[in-house]
């Protein structure tokens, strides 16, 4: 049984959606704000990342170290950040304090200090974070996989670039907050031990006058040629990460791809899992995962393994995903939509995964997916739906990185 | 209403479960007394590696059979191993529980099958080789061996890479034997389950395990000071980890330093957060206490660029040794802090099983969330002068691990 959700949207354009958890101690908000690090200008690339941080560096009649107190006295887990096409405000704390913790992030996204004296700081952290990602293989790999796979600027880091975060100057981060930081289109979900009606007159109270313009996303341009890349590090792994198109979230497709994923890459029994790792020892750690949003779908592939034993892993990979159309038997299909069914139950019971699972599903789709309607479609998948999604979106020339002391070859799917 | 029950098998096996009849989920672990620290110097790495192996096969499961059975009970589950104890655990929707019980506690007979083992091996190989390219791990696993020298407190849970080569099925077989009694685990289930059924099904599961002796060095460790710097190629940021002598898992002290912890360290709001994240200065710092059987340590690590790694240092040491007057303020807070992550924590089957599981395998005791936050409740300012007088923060042994 789904608990009972409200959504309304304000008249400057702010959806607020209200999930009652009556079983639960918790509550816990998301906030999107339709704006991200795809709007940043080309020289000041991480410039919304800067931003965002600094708005919890003091707000309203609080300096940074006040904001700061009065979320830890509220008990509130939370956390800021500038995505690709979204800005994110999100928490969790115990419900009784939910209006105290949402006015402070009212004071964050209308009234932010934005203080000149914090820019350095905020900097040199993400700058430092910068060379942190540098230190971690997978990581890295992920990172470069992104900016060669997507055309710009939809592959940009999550953690901006060196030069734009040195050139962006407060001026820039004024100028951001006041065309950028704007209700219309943004959602507010909260999910919890709440009483829908209170909350819900709150959050107007507190949101219901902050003004802002539409922003448009901008368009895909040409999509950089798929092929091999090599970036010669001295780790004692290589790490393979691969991207190849799939279906975008809320497609017909979509919930085909999910547990096509599931049959590569589902818990332990996933091909990948069994072929790399179970049969060959290949690797520790490899998957695929489907990562979708509204306007893109890509299927990505990552693997770490010792040099030696790297071409071997790649050649495994490459001819599993070739090989599933007109393979799948019906226990392995049921075992890919068990594991996607009780993940969605699961996920039922917390109340941040309701909550930003909401805004997520209001963002893309304009409404929240029930989860009888989500278990329905996984329900329904079959062998040819698997086959016709194979055949719609094949491996073809994967965009594939590796880094490491040694260069591979890629034989084809 | 959620309610807590336990018992315990002829065999030894201890069995608890906290029924949570409102969850649409419930989780289900094996907690074994047995980690790193019960390994000798030829062991290194077996627990771990044991740990793989349970997924491996029984004597009526395959390994595929293990992974897909694992798959269409929609199971989300796992293992860890740590310097203390081994967990199998696994959460699944109320209807598949029984079937879950049943394989997870067939598991734990594994078959150790030697082609088997060899192909894991392999996989652990992997594994090592994936931490050793992670700096803070990688001086976390140097600094622990090095502080805690021969006290197996310090001893690395995934073993070397040598070690792990070396080790054979019939060691592997023989460390099972020695550690894996019934009477050395825990079975907690959590959430939505029914508590008769899960007792019974534990006794045709598991009646017939045979119970042996089993120990464990808990001396305690005095710590050391010393001061060493690693060095490796190819990374850009430096790295340090200070290590004291701190309250053990069993040391009532464990409440008020753990909020003084919070307090100066934790990773936002605290002392050590103002003085250098706040300001820019280091990328991430933080303090902590880790408690062990027996033993405990407080450990204080800060990542920084590497020109200002020697002014980093400095103030984390000059932050922790002078942090002698917490206020009110302070204490209060970092109590809110630290109740609000346990009640959250609580609030799903898996972190009930896990706090259960836990609280069993360290102090023998059935975890009550609602005791434990009137503990941390009752804390006081003068609690909190004499834990601190007790353990000063300030016999450091300091690691550093800076780019090559």
């Amino acid at each position: 049984m789904s608990n009972s959700i409200t959504t309304k949207t304000l008249d400057n354009g702010l959806t607020i959606i209200l999930e009652e958890m009556s079983d639960l101690k918790s509550v816990a908000y998301s906030l999107m704000i339709p704006t991200g690090y795809i709007y940043d200008g080309n020289d000041k690339i991480g410039a919304s990342i800067l931003l965002t941080e600094l708005t919890s560096r003091g707000a309203g009649n609080r300096d940074t170290k006040a904001l700061s107190n009065a979320f830890d006295d509220l008990g509130v887990r939370h956390s800021e950040g500038a995505g690709q096409y979204y800005t994110t405000y999100r928490g969790s704390l115990l419900s009784e304090n939910i209006t105290e913790a949402l006015a402070l992030v009212a004071d964050m996204v209308q009234r932010p200090k934005l203080p000149e004296a914090e820019i350095d700081n905020v900097r040199s952290l993400m700058l430092q974070d910068i060379q942190s990602m540098y230190d971690n293989p997978s990581r890295r790999v992920m990172t470069e996989l992104g900016k060669l796979y997507y055309p710009d600027p939809f592959g940009r880091s999550s953690l901006g670039e060196v030069d734009g975060i040195k050139n962006t100057k407060l001026s820039d981060l004024k100028q951001i907050f006041d065309t950028r930081y704007s209700p219309n289109g943004a959602i507010l979900s909260i999910a919890g031990n709440i009483n829908a009606k209170a909350v819900l007159a709150s959050a107007e109270n507190l949101f219901g006058s902050w003004k802002g313009e539409r922003i448009e996303i901008p368009a895909f341009g040409k999509w950089p040629e798929r092929k091999m890349h090599h970036i010669g590090t001295d780790s004692s792994q290589l790490q393979i990460a691969v991207a190849y198109p799939s279906v975008k979230f809320g497609e017909d497709q979509y919930y085909v791809a999910r547990v096509t994923a599931g049959l590569f890459s589902g818990g332990m029994f996933g091909r990948l899992f069994i072929e790399v790792r179970e049969k060959r020892g290949l690797c520790y750690s490899v998957y695929l995962s489907h990562s979708a949003s509204g306007l893109s779908g890509a299927n990505v592939v990552y693997a770490g393994t010792t040099t030696e034993r790297a071409q071997e892993t790649l050649d495994v990979i490459f001819d599993e995903l070739g090989r599933l159309k007109g393979t799948v038997s019906d226990e392995e299909l049921a075992r890919s939509k068990a594991n996607i069914k009780s993940s969605l139950v699961m996920s039922e019971e917390s109340s941040g995964s309701r909550a930003v699972s909401n805004s997520i599903d209001w963002w893309w789709l304009k409404r929240i997916r029930t989860l009888d309607e989500i278990q329905g479609a996984i329900e329904s998948v079959t062998t040819n739906d698997i086959d016709k999604y194979l055949e719609d979106f094949p491996v073809g020339m994967p965009m594939i990185v590796t880094l490491g002391s040694k260069s591979l070859e890629f034989k084809g799917a | 209403m959620k309610k807590v029950y336990q018992h315990t098998l002829p065999n030894g096996l201890k069995l608890i479960g906290e029924c949570i009849p409102s969850a649409k989920s419930a989780s289900i672990g094996y907690f074994v007394k047995t980690g790193s620290r019960d390994e000798t110097a030829k062991e290194a790495g077996i627990s771990h590696f044991l740990e793989h192996m349970m997924f491996k096969g029984t004597a009526s499961r395959s390994a595929l059979d293990i992974a897909f059975e694992l798959g269409s009970l929609g199971a989300k589950s796992n293992a860890y191993t740590s310097e203390e104890a081994t967990v199998y655990y696994g959460a699944v929707l109320p209807e598949y529980f029984a079937e879950l019980q049943s394989l997870l506690s067939d598991m734990l007979r594994p078959a150790l099958d030697s082609k088997e083992f060899d192909l894991e091996k392999k996989v652990i190989l992997e594994e090592i080789a994936l931490y050793e390219d992670r700096p803070h791990i990688y001086l976390f696993m140097q600094a622990f061996d090095e502080y805690f020298g021969s006290h197996p407190a310090g001893n690395n849970v995934l073993g070397s890479t040598a070690s792990v080569s070396a080790i054979t099925r019939d060691e592997m077989k023989n460390y099972f034997d020695r550690r894996y009694s019934p009477s050395n685990m825990v079975l907690v289930a959590a959430g939505n389950f029914n508590w008769d059924v899960f007792v019974s099904d534990a006794e045709k599961l598991c009646g017939h395990w045979q119970r042996f002796e089993t120990s464990r060095n808990t001396d305690p460790y005095q710590g050391v000071q010393i001061k060493k710097t690693y060095t490796k190629k190819d990374i850009n940021q430096s790295h340090v980890l200070l290590v004291a002598p701190g309250p053990s898992d069993q040391d009532d002290l464990r409440y008020p330093l753990g909020i003084y912890a919070n307090i100066v360290g934790d990773s936002t709001g605290s002392r050590i957060y103002w003085e250098l994240v706040d300001s820019g200065l280091a990328e991430s710092a933080d303090a902590d206490c880790d408690g062990k059987d027996g033993t405990g340590c407080v450990l204080a690590y800060a990542c920084t660029e590497p020109e200002r790694l020697d002014q980093v240092t400095e103030i984390l040491k000059r932050v922790l040794r002078e942090s002698t007057d917490i206020t009110q303020e302070e204490l209060d807070r970092a109590k809110t802090k630290i109740l609000t992550r346990m009640v959250l924590g609580g609030e799903l089957s898996m972190g009930r099983m896990r706090a259960l599981g836990h609280e069993w395998l360290i102090r023998e005791r059935i975890h009550n969330l609602e005791e434990e936050i009137e503990k941390v409740k009752a804390i006081s300012l003068t609690d909190i002068k004499s834990a601190q007088e007790q353990y000063p923060f300030d016999n450091w042994s300091e690691f550093r691990l800076i780019p090559e």
